[in-house]
C-alpha cells in the first residue's frame, strides 16, 4: 500500500506531467469562462416579486403565469429568452437569447421579466 | 491552514450583502425599477412603496385614454373632452402647473415636442396597450394637420383652462415619466434619503451614490438585446432616451414608431434613438426627469443636422444620436463620459463650441 508521504517515489515522469496538465486546463478553464463576465443565473420576476431564480447551465422551459396569461421561457447552454408570450407586441420574444450578465428582457403588457445575473454586474440599471 | 482561513476570509468578504434595496415593479403602465442605498431594507421597502402608490395614482389622472373608472374620465380625459367642447374648467394646481410648464417647453422646441397632438396619437393607433398595423388612416390624419392643434391654444388662467381650439387633446406620453422621476425624487429627498436611482420605463434620475461609487447606467441598443454603453449618472443627473423600438408596429416593411412628427402627422423616421443626459436645474424651472424626458423628442424628430441646435435650447451638453442607418453621433462632452460595450461600426463625435 501507498501512503501519502511516499507517493512522489512512485510516480513517473508521465504521472508529473499528466498532473501539470491538469492544473494547467484548471487555470485555463478558469480564465476563460471566469471572462467578459458570462451569466450564470437566470432570474425571473412577476409582476413586483422575483419568481424563480434558475441556473442557466441546464436545458428546461419554465411556464409562467401572468396578467396576461401563460408565457414560456426556455433556457439552454447558459443562454435564456421567452420563447412563447401571450402579448401583442411580442417585443420580449423578439429580444430573443440573453447570454451576459445584466442583459433584461421585459415583458410590460404581461408584467414577466427576465434578467440575467452574473458576477459582475456592469451597471445599476437600464437606459431605454 | 492559516493561510487557507486568510484566503476563506477574503473571498467570504464578498458575501457580505451591502445595504442596497431593489425593487421592481408594474406601475404607471411600465417597469418601475427603484434602489435605494444606505437605508434599512424594511425603511426602503416603506419609501419603495409609497413613491409607487403615488405613481399608480399620478398614472390614473394623467392618462390620455384610460377612463379612472367605470363611470369618470381621467383628470386628463375631463380637460380634453372639456376642450373638443369648447368649455372651461377648473384643475387641481398640479395640473395647471404641469401645463404651463409643458407649454414653455412646447414652444421651446418649437412644437417639435408637441402634447397637444393626442388625436393623431389616436389615430395611429397607440393609445392603446395593445396595438398592432394597421392601414394609414390617411383622411383623419389630413384632417387633425389641418386643425394644427398646439400647445399655444391653451389658456390657463389660475386653475380654468381652455382651448381656443377643440382640435387639442392632450397626451402627456412624453412628459409624464420624467415629472414622476422629480416627483419621487422630491419626496425621497424629503424623506431625508441621500441615494437612490429611480428608473420608470427607461428614464432614469440619480440621487447619490451607489456605495463608494457613482450610479451606473447601462444604454440599450436600439436593435440588440443588449446594453451598447455604460455611464456614470452623478447626483441630481437624469438621462432619457426616445427610441423608435419602444412602441411601434410594422407595416409593408416599414417601421412606424410611436414618436410623430407634428410638421408632417407621420411618424418620425430618421433615427434609432437619441439618448440625453441632464444635469439638475438645465433650463427654466422644468427638473432633470422632466427634461430627460421631453428633450430627446425634438432631436430625435430633427434629425441629426439640428440636433446641436435643440440640444442647446434645452441647456444640454451630452447626447447620442443613432441615425436610421445605424450611424452612431456623440457630442464630445458625451463621448468623454461613455464607457462602450459595443462600439458603434460609425461613430462621429459633434464637436461643440464654447456656448454663449
Amino acid at each position: 500500500m501507498l501512503n501519502l508521504k511516499s507517493i512522489h517515489k512512485h510516480l513517473l515522469l508521465g504521472d508529473w506531467l499528466v498532473l501539470l496538465l491538469a492544473a494547467l486546463l484548471v487555470c485555463l478553464s478558469f480564465l476563460s469562462l471566469w471572462q467578459n463576465a458570462p451569466a450564470a443565473k437566470v432570474q425571473i420576476s412577476l409582476a413586483d416579486k422575483v419568481y424563480a431564480t434558475y441556473s442557466l447551465n441546464q436545458a428546461r422551459e419554465i411556464h409562467v403565469r401572468g396578467p396576461l396569461g401563460e408565457a414560456v421561457i426556455q433556457i439552454a447552454k447558459g443562454k435564456a429568452r421567452f420563447a412563447k408570450s401571450p402579448c401583442s407586441s411580442q417585443y420580449c420574444v423578439h429580444q430573443g437569447w440573453l447570454s451576459k450578465a445584466g442583459q433584461v428582457a421585459i415583458c410590460i403588457p404581461n408584467q414577466i421579466s427576465l434578467a440575467l445575473v452574473g458576477e459582475a454586474k456592469p451597471y445599476d440599471t437600464l437606459n431605454y | 491552514m492559516r493561510y487557507l482561513a486568510l484566503l476563506l476570509s477574503v473571498l467570504l468578504c464578498g458575501c457580505v450583502k451591502p445595504p442596497l434595496y431593489h425593487s421592481q415593479s408594474y406601475v404607471f403602465g411600465t417597469l418601475v425599477d427603484i434602489s435605494i442605498y444606505g437605508e434599512t431594507d424594511e425603511r426602503a421597502a416603506t419609501l419603495a412603496n409609497h413613491v409607487q402608490q403615488d405613481l399608480q395614482n399620478l398614472h390614473r389622472s394623467l392618462h390620455a385614454w384610460k377612463p379612472a373608472s367605470a363611470d369618470q374620465l381621467s383628470e386628463l380625459g375631463q380637460v380634453n373632452a372639456a376642450f373638443a367642447q369648447g368649455r372651461s374648467l377648473a384643475v387641481a394646481p398640479d395640473l395647471a402647473a404641469m401645463l404651463v410648464d409643458a407649454r414653455q417647453l412646447s414652444s421651446l422646441s418649437d412644437g417639435l415636442f408637441n402634447p397637444a397632438i393626442g388625436h393623431l396619437i389616436g389615430t395611429w393607433g397607440f393609445q392603446r396597450d395593445e396595438f398592432s398595423a394597421q392601414p394609414i388612416a390617411t383622411l383623419a390624419i389630413q384632417k387633425w394637420q389641418d386643425a394644427k392643434p398646439s400647445m399655444a391654444d391653451i389658456v390657463i388662467e389660475g386653475e380654468r383652462i381652455r382651448s381656443k381650439n377643440s382640435a387639442v387633446k392632450l397626451d402627456l406620453g412624453g412628459y409624464a415619466k420624467g415629472y414622476a422621476l422629480d416627483r419621487a425624487v422630491a419626496y425621497l429627498r424629503q424623506q431625508g434619503v441621500q441615494h437612490a436611482l429611480i428608473n420608470i420605463g427607461g428614464n432614469i434620475i440619480a440621487m447619490g451614490q451607489h456605495g463608494d461609487q457613482p450610479w451606473r447606467v447601462g444604454i440599450q441598443h436600439p436593435r440588440l438585446p443588449n446594453a451598447m454603453a455604460t455611464l456614470d449618472l452623478p447626483d441630481g443627473w437624469a438621462i432619457g432616451t426616445s427610441g423608435d423600438y419602444q412602441r411601434y408596429f410594422m407595416l409593408d416593411g416599414q417601421r412606424y414608431c410611436h414618436i410623430i412628427d407634428p410638421r408632417t402627422g407621420y411618424p418620425a423616421k430618421h433615427m434609432q434613438s437619441v439618448t440625453v443626459l441632464v444635469p439638475p436645474q438645465a433650463v427654466g424651472k422644468a427638473g432633470a426627469g422632466v427634461l430627460s424626458d421631453v428633450a430627446s423628442k425634438p432631436l430625435f424628430i430633427a434629425g441629426v443636422t439640428q440636433s446641436e441646435h435643440y440640444a442647446h435650447v434645452f441647456a444640454i451638453q451630452d447626447y447620442l444620436l443613432i441615425d436610421d442607418t445605424a450611424a452612431a453621433y456623440a457630442s464630445s462632452s458625451l463621448a468623454k463620459k461613455l464607457h462602450w460595450l459595443a462600439k458603434p461600426a460609425k461613430l462621429t463625435t459633434i464637436s461643440q463650441h464654447a456656448q454663449p
